[in-house]
């Protein structure tokens, strides 16, 4: 497990655009730096995570796909209720948790 | 009779649990068996049904065939040849409320006299059966014999085993009308098709009115339209079959970890559009009364609802043997809870009809009982 | 309790935008339902509160998305934002969940107004984490101003592979490559239908040139087979294809190293709606797929329920608005009983030249059976259930002669996703196999048409009020 997955290099586009503030997001546990405007989900990817969940029979890693809330596989629980993470904007201290599915 | 190109020893118009079941030991009786159906083979209330093989949503009268189609269910590999993915499992029957509790426990004792072995138990008791269940059940139905089937799978399983058998499926073949013909009948399939049949079995569940229609007979069917809904895959919510007293609920999680919620909440169709769409204030509530029972179920997702028909008869008991004046059209459907009791009173028939011996008499269900206008019953009371 | 409006519009893009503000401005009681936090839909998508995209100048689908929503702020047009539709019964009932749980209005008139979702045609690596439907990415690149990574390596077919390259290049991303599966000759061929929209063609250019200067490699009549890396991409196959899109055996593929892949194969028109309510549909592979029958006032065979926009079969945002408007029109009309406006002539000649333009980009983006044929055995189809190629075609093998029989026999479709992703290539597998797409059908629509989170539909409530109906028989 590495300490530090986010890249040298921001995937944030800062040509031209102005974010408001800076927040603080949990993903499971862990404390994310991300910009009021991000989706949870592009806070997650600019953070350096990739994998939101594990597909159920093959067991690999899965993250963002369609970006437009139809293929669920960034789909997150927020406040006890799964939700794509592509369509929902973070707030300061979100709390976050991959959904897991395969522990029986 | 002309235009009679094809011929078989027996003929079974539709391709649910039970017509397949019929089919299937027909054909491994030395029989040329044709199994025909309008659509597909398992697509109706055979392939989307919940899955439930439980004895405590099951008619008293029906519970000797029930024990024994659970017994075949849980051995499917064995005797069908292929998995429908059974899992033999604990069930219980909760009580929320004193009315329920009474219900509860008189239904109980007859389907324990039946030959169930239910016992009741109370709340904490059953909640140590069931993890998952929630800690406002005041009394429980506790039967070691319940499981449930992956519905969806049985089109697929009977379609290996039919094909095995040697028997042939004619799928999205509709019949239309029936004759007599000079050794037999011949049925007339839209488009023109036609098949010839010394015997004849009508296993058309809610459509068994249409087809006794066909031989100038008049056979009330019901149509229910069941609700049904499945969850995503989750994290384990629960490990048993659940239903509460009235029968209003059916609810279990499969291995995979889909947990489908039915329990005959009524949508709208009818025979002649097929399901149409369900009831939100119904589905509401059939989800509302599963959460309640499941609490985990709260965190979860559903992804589907759909609607299966169910048929019922005057009487809610199946309609079995062979039509008044019509010694060799026999029909064999409208059972309640079907997809639990239907294969062994499906293969019941089967042996009667390829002369064995039957341990367990279906002349309760003659369908004679249930013609509108029937002049004589066939068989002797 | 039960709303009742006029009109509702499912879908807050460019066509329900439009059909809502025209329904509202000829005095028609409307409302228009969105998931989204804002309107917009996909194309013209805002950015979430708090964060600036910078100046509007430039940016053409930002300007129209600003405009349509002050019109819409400045309409009569009640809108329900953050509204999931989940199902629509008879008499034009429609169920959401918001915030307050499940809610229910009906209406006289409805239109679905629900736009596509994007085709990927599967390959080998494609459900690796950092690769992104190129539709996606353009959500991702000018709503939510992230880059899918910083080497990237654009892939598919139609004209949003120059878009999304060059806003890659042009916001400090890098373009690895451009993969196009249509060849210089497929581009040419549309010229004069891509000319009834000179400005559109200049746009395209000017992305072309761009690109060409940042030095990006194009590899034209060419896909992607595989995407190495386990957990991340690392790189990816490009491999040459034929006239059928099919790729050509025994040749070397090119490995390009990457840390992203974007990747579309042309877009399905979302058919839910109008599938739930039981209209007549058609296959019509041009427009997507699937596609509810629509006369010339876009109504469909279900009196008054009217389609708009790509959910009705691809032309483009362009003709979606004009779609809208004209579809509005047809609403009025349908409430009233008497005519609108003049102004129908001149949209539906704004309509004939953006759908002339729109409609050659789609066929341009049309699936083709070599596509299909090339996806291996091995290959996951159905993302959500990890469903191969294999299973598809042993289901069929064991018998299944529909989409619906398969999926009964593999899982394929019923995960969360609910075969939005993988129900176009699946049917197309099956019809390989079963002797084309009309015979194979495809999916049937079941309620509820988005995941729904049973703890918000159900919200707090009493036992005693559950209306549990009266025993079953003993």
């Amino acid at each position: 497990m590495p300490v530090d997955k986010t890249p040298a290099k921001s995937l944030r586009i800062e040509r031209r655009a102005r974010r408001a503030r800076a927040v603080t997001i949990t993903v499971d546990g862990r404390a994310i730096a991300a910009q009021l405007g991000d989706s949870v989900a592009a806070a997650m990817l600019a953070a350096g995570e990739q994998i939101f969940r594990t597909s159920p029979r093959a067991g690999t890693p899965r993250g963002p796909f369609c970006f437009m809330g139809s293929c669920q596989e960034c789909a997150v629980r927020i406040d006890g209720v799964v939700v794509p993470a592509c369509g929902v904007p973070v707030s300061d201290g979100l709390v976050v948790e991959r959904v897991a599915i395969d522990d029986r | 009779m002309a235009g009679a190109h094809d011929s078989v020893d027996v003929a079974v118009v539709g391709a649910g649990v039970i017509g397949a079941t019929i089919a299937l030991f027909l054909a491994r009786g030395g029989m040329k068996v044709a199994l025909i159906d309008r659509g597909l083979i398992c697509r109706q209330a055979s392939g989307v049904n919940a899955g439930t093989l439980t004895m405590q949503m099951t008619r008293v009268a029906l519970i000797p065939f029930a024990l024994r189609a659970h017994h075949m269910w849980a051995t499917a590999p064995q005797w069908l040849g292929h998995e429908v993915g059974v899992v033999v499992c604990e069930g219980l029957s909760v009580a929320f409320t004193d009315g329920e509790a009474e219900l509860l426990a008189e239904r109980a004792a007859k389907r324990r006299t039946a030959g169930a072995p239910i016992e009741l138990v109370d709340g904490a008791r059953a909640g140590q059966i069931e993890p998952g269940l929630s800690d406002q059940v005041k009394l429980a139905g506790h039967c070691r014999v319940d499981g449930f089937a992956n519905a969806y799978l049985t089109g697929i399983a009977y379609r290996r085993a039919l094909v095995d058998a040697g028997a042939s499926i004619r799928e999205n073949t509709r019949i239309v009308a029936a004759e007599e013909g000079a050794s037999g009948y011949v049925l007339r399939a839209q488009g023109g098709a036609m098949i010839a049949a010394r015997r004849v079995v009508l296993a058309g569940g809610v459509w068994l009115q249409e087809m006794a229609a066909w031989f100038g007979q008049r056979l009330p069917i019901k149509c229910l339209i069941n609700q049904l809904a499945v969850t995503e895959r989750l994290a384990p919510v629960m490990r048993t079959v659940l239903g509460i007293a009235s029968g209003l609920l059916s609810l279990k999680q499969y291995p995979h970890g889909t947990v489908v919620i039915g329990g005959g909440w009524q949508g709208i169709g009818d025979p002649v559009h097929g399901p149409r769409a369900i009831v939100p204030e119904n589905f509401l509530g059939n989800v509302r009364l599963a959460s309640h029972t499941v609490p985990r179920l709260m965190s979860g997702r559903i992804v589907r609802a759909w609607l299966g028909l169910e048929a019922e008869t005057a009487d809610a008991l199946p309609a079995v043997g062979a039509l008044p004046g019509h010694p060799h059209v026999l029909v064999c459907g409208s059972v309640h809870s079907g997809y639990t009791s239907g294969p062994y009173i499906a293969k019941l028939l089967a042996e009667q009809m390829l002369g064995h011996a039957a341990d367990l008499s279906l002349q309760p269900f003659d369908v004679a009982r249930l013609i509108e206008g029937a002049n004589s019953p066939t068989m002797p009371p | 309790m039960t709303a009742r409006f006029e009109a509702i519009v499912i879908g807050g893009g460019p066509a329900g935008m439009a059909a809502s503000v025209t329904i509202a401005a000829a005095g028609h009681s409307v409302l228009l339902v969105d998931e989204a936090a804002a309107p917009g839909g996909q194309v013209y998508r805002a950015t979430f509160p708090g964060l600036d995209a910078g100046p509007v100048q430039g940016d053409a689908d930002r300007r129209l998305g600003d405009a349509w929503r002050a019109r819409l702020r400045g309409s009569a047009v009640q809108v329900a934002s953050e509204h999931v539709v989940w199902e629509v019964g008879e008499g034009f009932r429609v169920s959401a969940l918001g915030s307050n749980g499940s809610v229910s209005w009906r209406a006289r008139a409805l239109v679905a107004a629900t736009g596509t979702t994007e085709r990927v045609v599967p390959f080998k690596g494609w459900t690796t984490p950092g690769v992104f439907g190129l539709a996606g990415a353009t959500v991702m690149l000018k709503a939510q101003m992230t880059l899918p990574g910083q080497n990237v390596v654009v892939a598919g077919v139609g004209p949003l592979l120059a878009a999304v390259a060059y806003k890659i290049v042009t916001s400090g991303g890098r373009v690895a490559a451009i993969v196009d599966l249509s060849s210089a000759s497929d581009w040419l061929g549309r010229l004069p239908a891509m000319a009834t929209r000179p400005d559109l063609l200049a746009r395209g250019l000017m992305w072309m040139a761009r690109l060409l200067r940042a030095g990006v490699p194009f590899h034209r009549r060419s896909t992607i087979s595989a995407v190495h890396g386990a957990a991340r991409v690392e790189a990816v196959d490009i491999v040459p294809v034929d006239g059928d899109r099919r790729p050509i055996p025994g040749r070397q593929p090119i490995s390009m190293p990457c840390d992203a892949l974007v990747i579309g194969h042309g877009l399905v028109p979302q058919t839910d709606v109008t599938g739930l309510l039981g209209a007549l549909h058609r296959f019509e592979v041009a427009r997507g797929g699937w596609i509810a029958e629509r006369d010339g006032n876009f109504e469909t065979t279900i009196p008054g329920l009217f389609i708009a926009g790509d959910g009705g079969g691809i032309f483009g945002a362009a003709a979606a608005t004009a779609q809208g408007e004209l579809a509005g029109h047809a609403v009025s009309r349908h409430l009233s009983g008497h005519s609108t406006a003049g102004e129908i002539g001149r949209l539906r000649r704004q309509l004939r030249r953006a759908q002339r333009f729109g409609g050659a980009m789609a066929e341009l983006m049309a699936l083709r059976d070599g596509q299909v044929d090339a996806i291996t055995a091995d290959c996951v189809v159905c993302r959500c259930e990890d469903v191969t190629r294999a299973e598809i075609d042993a289901a069929v093998d064991a018998g299944a002669t529909d989409v619906n029989q398969m999926k009964a026999w593999t899982r394929c479709g019923m995960g969360p996703c609910q075969g939005r992703s993988c129900g176009d290539v699946a049917a197309a597998i099956v019809g390989l196999r079963v002797g084309g797409r009309v015979v194979a059908g495809k999916f049937t629509v079941r309620p509820p048409i988005r995941p729904l989170p049973i703890g918000k539909l159900t919200g707090r409530f009493d036992y005693a009020d559950i209306p549990i109906p009266k025993p079953a028989p003993l």
